[in-house]
């Protein structure tokens, strides 16, 4: 060969390291055996979110995925049964399951429980049995509910007549039912009241004694008007109370701090113009950031009957003023229509949707800027509990 | 719906006596007797033609359009080995249920229908459909179609698939 | 004659509001789906209606029970609306050979309903042993 070849080649083995022509290297050591172990899930942080997954085409199959909304990590899983009710203790650290099992999977002998979930674990810690009048139906944060201090939990059963259970989550004991008379849901205050959303418009309160049974009840007057505008059963957690939002996208604070409910004036989400037009829809159909006074609502353009229908644009209100801050449109976004919002509580806020793509997307809740979108976050995620 | 014949005729030989609305009667007796069998097939006839043909498959009973289903929310029983007035083999039909009320396009009328489920297996998991044409929340039952209309059947309370059942005519301004 | 005038007036008022509401559309749209198409209810889970309205009726306890029931008191039927499908459930027993009942006024139903029942397994039990002890027959117990 030339010399200049010969240079070229000297230089290229320099430089390139080109191994064909050279002494082989040694392989890298080779890989150490390794230890099975059970993950370690993290602290729990302010951006976790809980996605109840219905599981809707496999509905005996319901599961909670656990996300963190900084990593964007699925954490782990807690299986939920069929159609159930789920909620999270007052201090975050346990997950409730208020489901149903059959003794064959999908069919034999029915059993209603209320399990129990460490979330610092996802272990199931324990259950206790109902009796089978377990409410079934569509997620909200009144199917099975804690009491404000933890003390009691609270079974929502329809049956079809109404009731709810009211259990000792500590002991595992069922305490007791009462009977509520047509009114639905259990709606907890303080450590010893329940709220039930009646047909007539009304929310009866019943209030318990120490053993968890009743020690009085009472009807409010009638807050909206079931055949003209009713409210979404889904509530809203506001600092005293809940807000329940209406078909026709009205607003209705309700402050349960006291022995009596108290409604504030209802507002409006729509101006005159919008009303009928543009109207709140899902699931679960608004978030509220208590600290910043900011509220979410999934809106859509619909008619009658497109309550179900999720939105196309997440609206923002100032929950001091009333006015609208922001319209996100969720398309830009390369989001299906969302049926789920929630919104975290600390200082540097994330919102979470759902949409009916089943993916569950990660906003900064101020800006509205989309930090991630979690593709097929479960089947049919329709509830973000944090 | 056998039962329901007897309970309306047997009330409308009564009340007739006592209100004005014989001719409303006559035709309700009629109808859930089948005297009087109202084609649901579209009419060509000018504007509800228009109407039907817009949405053909406004009479599709294996279509989440059909007409009968403005307030169904589940899979269709008719695309699950049911109809929309059967249950599929094997299934329990729930006796409790949720009512909507439909427009019927090729006659102009509204329906009251009954949604019942039809259970004691998992989910069909084929043609989901949910509309909600003057549903109401669950605090409302006999209008909302989020609860579990099995929930009455003990053992057999599993959801498979939704019904629509033609029950009669609403009365226009009910 | 002013009295009698302004009575035939208000009983005319209130034969028209009646007659304006249909009771087995209202019973169809608001009761049924639990009821059932032929108000036997379903064991163990829903009251029956057949065989009982006018077993109720007979007793002022019972004609309270009737309207505060939370099908009764809570649902959306107007007054009237409720009056004529109460009334009417009342007449098909009675065709069925129950014992004829006085029907439900439009004014006692008004009065009654606004004040839904706290207990309502309770009073049912209450008001059927009431009825068995005055004698004639009474709604089952159990369902």
């Amino acid at each position: 060969m030339r010399a200049s070849a010969i240079m070229f080649m000297a230089l290229l083995y320099l430089v390139a390291g080109v191994p064909a022509r050279a002494a082989p290297a040694s392989p890298p050591p080779p890989l150490q055996a390794e230890q099975l172990s059970v993950q370690k899930l993290p602290p729990a942080s302010a951006h976790w979110v809980y996605v109840f997954d219905e599981a809707f085409f496999n509905e005996i199959d319901a599961r909670i995925h656990l996300f963190d909304g900084d990593s964007y990590q699925r954490l782990g899983q807690i299986d939920a049964g069929f159609a159930p009710g789920v909620n999270l203790s007052p201090d975050g650290t346990t997950t409730v399951v208020a489901t149903t099992y059959f003794a064959r999977g999908s069919r034999g002998t029915r059993t209603d429980v209320v399990e129990f979930t460490d979330n610092r674990t996802l272990h199931v810690t324990h259950e206790i049995v109902l009796p089978a009048k377990r409410a079934e139906t569509i997620p909200s944060l009144f199917n099975v509910a804690y009491s404000a201090d933890g003390h009691f939990v609270y079974a929502a059963y329809i049956t079809p007549a109404a009731s709810f259970g009211v259990l000792d989550p500590e002991h595992g004991t069922v305490l007791g039912e009462i009977d509520t008379a047509g009114c639905q849901l259990v709606i907890p205050s303080g450590p010893n009241r329940v709220s039930s959303l009646c047909e007539s418009g009304r929310l009866l309160t019943v209030t318990l004694d120490a053993q968890g049974h009743e020690a009085g009840r009472a009807m409010s007057e009638p807050f909206f008007d079931t055949d003209r505008d009713p409210v979404f059963a889904q509530g809203i957690r506001s600092a005293n109370g809940y807000a329940f939002i209406s078909f026709l996208g009205e607003v209705h604070e309700v402050d349960l701090s006291g022995a009596q409910p108290r409604f504030a004036a209802p507002w409006s989400l729509v101006s005159p113009a919008e009303r009928g037009v543009w109207r709140p829809g899902g699931v679960q159909v608004g978030a509220l950031q208590r600290a910043l006074g900011r509220l979410y609502v999934p809106m859509h353009k619909g008619g009658e009957g497109s309550h179900k229908e999720g939105g196309t644009e997440i609206w923002v209100f100032d929950l001091g003023t009333h006015r609208r801050l922001a319209r996100w449109p969720v398309a830009p976004l390369g989001l299906a229509p969302l049926v789920a919002v929630q919104v975290s509580q600390d200082e540097a806020p994330v919102l979470f949707a759902a949409s009916t793509a089943a993916d569950v997307a990660v906003l900064d809740a101020r800006s509205g800027r989309l930090r991630h979108t979690e593709k097929h976050l479960g089947q049919t995620p329709w509830m973000l509990l944090n | 719906m056998r039962s329901l014949d007897r309970m309306f005729e047997q009330s409308s030989r009564l009340l007739a006596q006592r209100t004005s609305r014989r001719s409303l009667l006559g035709a309700l007796g009629q109808l859930l007797s089948g005297a009087a069998l109202l084609p649901l097939l579209p009419l060509a006839r000018g504007g509800r033609a228009a109407a039907a043909a817009a949405r053909p498959d406004v009479n599709n009973p294996q279509s989440c359009d059909y007409w009968r289903y403005c307030a169904i929310d589940g899979f269709l029983c008719a695309c699950c080995g049911g109809s929309t007035t059967s249950c599929p083999p094997g299934t329990v039909p729930s006796p409790i249920t949720w009512i909507g009320t439909c427009h019927n396009p090729a006659d102009d009328r509204h329906y009251m229908v009954s949604y019942n489920d039809c259970c004691g297996k998992t989910s069909c998991g084929h043609c989901d459909c949910n509309r909600n044409e003057r549903e109401k929340p669950t605090y409302r039952p006999s209008r909302n179609n989020d609860l579990n209309w099995c929930l009455a059947n003990g053992d057999d309370s599993n959801y498979h698939c939704s019904v629509s059942v033609i029950l009669g005519v609403v009365p226009p301004g009910s | 004659m002013r009295r009698p005038a302004a009575l035939f007036a208000a009983a005319a008022l209130a034969t028209q509001a009646l007659a304006a509401a249909d009771p087995r559309i209202d019973y169809t749209l608001f009761c049924m789906g639990c009821h059932g198409a032929e108000a036997r209810g379903v064991p163990g889970k829903v009251p029956p209606l057949a065989g009982a309205v006018a077993r109720f009726m007979r007793t002022p306890e019972g004609r309270d029970y009737m309207l505060r029931v939370p099908g009764a008191a809570n649902s959306a039927l107007s007054d009237a609306q409720l009056t004529a499908v109460l009334n009417w459930l009342a007449e098909r027993d009675a065709a069925a050979g129950e014992a004829a009942v006085a029907p439900f006024t439009l004014a006692e139903v008004t009065r009654v309903r606004r004040t839904p029942l706290a207990d309502v397994p309770g009073t049912r039990r209450a008001v059927i042993r009431g009825l068995t002890a005055a004698g004639g027959a009474a709604p089952a117990l159990d369902y």
